[in-house]
């Protein structure tokens, strides 16, 4: 599914701050991705939903190795990731519907065709009520629901999330790793990068740990 | 795919109504350019044709007074001109006409009275017609020798160079603000671009193909640059329409100098304005789309 080594990445002339990043996201797993603030999370992540290129090393995706795989490949790629960022990135002119059905109409489905489905996905991320309200209008944590249900409404083969429930209260953030528990049933890989332990310890996902550049296996899946 | 009921991938007006505006009033400027340069087009081409249509004979008066001699030349002149080949019409001017003529200059006064003025003969050519000069020359010096012809070429010349210089001003008039409204229509999408980065990495992100991207950035910067320049050149177009509503109204057009007004077929030309805007703004967005994707990953 996703496979690294030996990766290392820096910006511009500073220090590194991914140093010989060996690991591998087997198809189906769920993964945990924890680490101190300005660990290197976010940078991992953009990593692995090819928004920057390492500075060195073997970065494998869907079984393509990205340093000889041609740019015109990457589009497809990315269609196979479902990526919520830390930031959100809604679109605010777009209401919450048309957000959450962006992918769907990059991948070239009607609105006829994925109506309901987007429609049935903000009911269970609790914004049923919200379907046309513009970004601007929502509160944060209705924000990165919409951010989510953008991610996950494709069914991703690989779902990264850069701390899904960080503007969430408890009920929700229960509710949102149940739905990236159902997606991870469904076959999706996931990865969710938090801070949030109380997420680690109602689940059996694997953890990885960034220390000082460094990934470290933390905890195995548990059957 | 940009329909309201999808819900557009870029903010229809965020940002660009004051650039909007700029594209506005440099169609406009170059609609009212284009407009002038084909009226100074049809200027010297009316120059040029009513010059080169005709000729005149002039019978120099005698020394000492008028003669029997002298005005019955003005007679064989006229009747050498209607037997040439290529000659339409031929008529003497009278003693009076032509003293109408210098009137302008030389006022009606006593002095202009006593005035020796020669006799003037006016020929229309054919159209399409060719005379043969020499030839003509030789019957009229036969016919009356104190004629000489004047077949306007010296005017001709002078005056193409002028209709020339007129023209070709009026078009590099055109051209430089045409080069103008290119820069500000090209400028306009580069900046709305760059407003709307933050979209274009987003959809990159999200694996959308670059074409998809430019498609959508190129039909939002046509349709802005469209209804910019249209509206710029249909005020342009209106000032043309009402320029010819002054005659209309009774205002007297200057001596020498065309109405400001264009025929049905010379509006027509203006579309060309919002045409190339739109075409432009369509070729701006997208390769500034795609040499922006191609600096990102």
């Amino acid at each position: 599914m996703l496979r690294f080594e030996n990766v290392g990445m820096r910006y511009g002339a500073g220090a590194e701050v991914l140093r010989d990043v060996t690991f591998r996201l087997e198809p189906g797993s769920f993964t945990f991705l924890t680490g101190a603030s300005g660990a290197g999370k976010t940078t991992l992540l953009k990593l692995m939903f090819l928004q920057e290129p390492p500075t060195r090393g073997l970065i494998s995706l869907f079984g393509c190795d990205l340093a000889t795989a041609r740019r015109s490949q990457f589009p497809a790629l990315r269609r196979r990731i479902g990526v919520v960022f830390q930031d959100f990135r809604l679109l605010n002119h777009l209401s919450a519907f048309d957000n959450v059905a962006l992918p769907l109409r990059l991948a070239g489905r009607q609105r006829e065709d994925y109506s309901h489905d987007v429609e049935e996905l903000l009911g269970w991320v609790g914004l049923a009520e919200r379907l046309h309200a513009k970004p601007a209008t929502l509160s944060g944590g209705e924000q990165q629901r919409v951010a989510i249900a953008r991610a996950v409404v494709a069914r991703p083969d690989l779902l990264l999330a850069d701390e899904p429930t960080g503007n969430v209260d408890a009920d929700i953030a229960q509710r949102l790793v149940r739905l990236f528990e159902e997606l991870n049933r469904l076959g999706t890989t996931v990865l969710i990068a938090t801070h949030d332990r109380s997420l680690l310890d109602r689940t059996r996902a694997k953890e990885v740990r960034l220390v000082d550049g460094h990934l470290v296996e933390m905890r195995a899946q548990r059957p | 795919m940009n329909t309201d009921r999808e819900g557009r991938i870029l903010p229809r007006w965020e940002g660009a109504a004051p650039l909007d505006v700029v594209i506005g009033v440099m169609a406009f400027l170059a609609a009212l350019a284009l407009g002038a340069s084909l009226v100074a087009e049809r200027m010297a081409e009316g120059w040029r044709a009513g010059l080169a249509a005709g000729l005149t004979v002039q019978i120099l008066p005698p020394a000492e007074g008028a003669s029997p001699q002298w005005e019955k030349e003005a007679d064989s002149v006229v009747a050498v001109l209607s037997t040439t080949g290529g000659i339409a019409k031929a008529q003497a001017l009278s003693d009076a006409d032509t003293r109408k003529l210098v009137e302008p200059w030389l006022g009606a006064g006593a002095l202009v009275k006593e005035l020796p003025l020669p006799r003037l003969v006016d020929a229309t050519v054919a159209p399409g017609a060719a005379v043969d000069l020499p030839l003509l020359v030789r019957r009229l010096k036969q016919a009356a020798p104190d004629a000489i012809v004047d077949d306007h070429a010296r005017w001709i010349q002078r005056l193409q160079r002028a209709a020339d210089t007129v023209m070709w001003t009026s078009w590099g008039v055109l051209g430089l603000i045409a080069l103008a409204t290119a820069a500000a229509v090209t400028f306009a999408t580069r900046a709305g671009l760059a407003a709307n980065q933050d979209i274009v990495a987003l959809l990159h992100q999200m694996g959308a193909r670059a074409s998809f991207i430019a498609d959508a950035f190129e039909w939002h910067y046509l349709a802005s640059a469209l209804s910019a320049s249209a509206t710029g050149a249909a005020a342009a177009g209106v000032l043309f329409v009402a320029a010819g509503s002054l005659q209309v109204m009774g205002v007297e057009p200057v001596p020498f100098l065309p109405l400001l007004t264009l025929s049905p077929a010379e509006l027509a030309w203006l579309v060309a304005v919002p045409a190339c805007s739109g075409l432009i703004a369509l070729a701006t967005a997208r390769l500034s789309v795609l040499a922006a994707l191609g600096r990102i990953y």
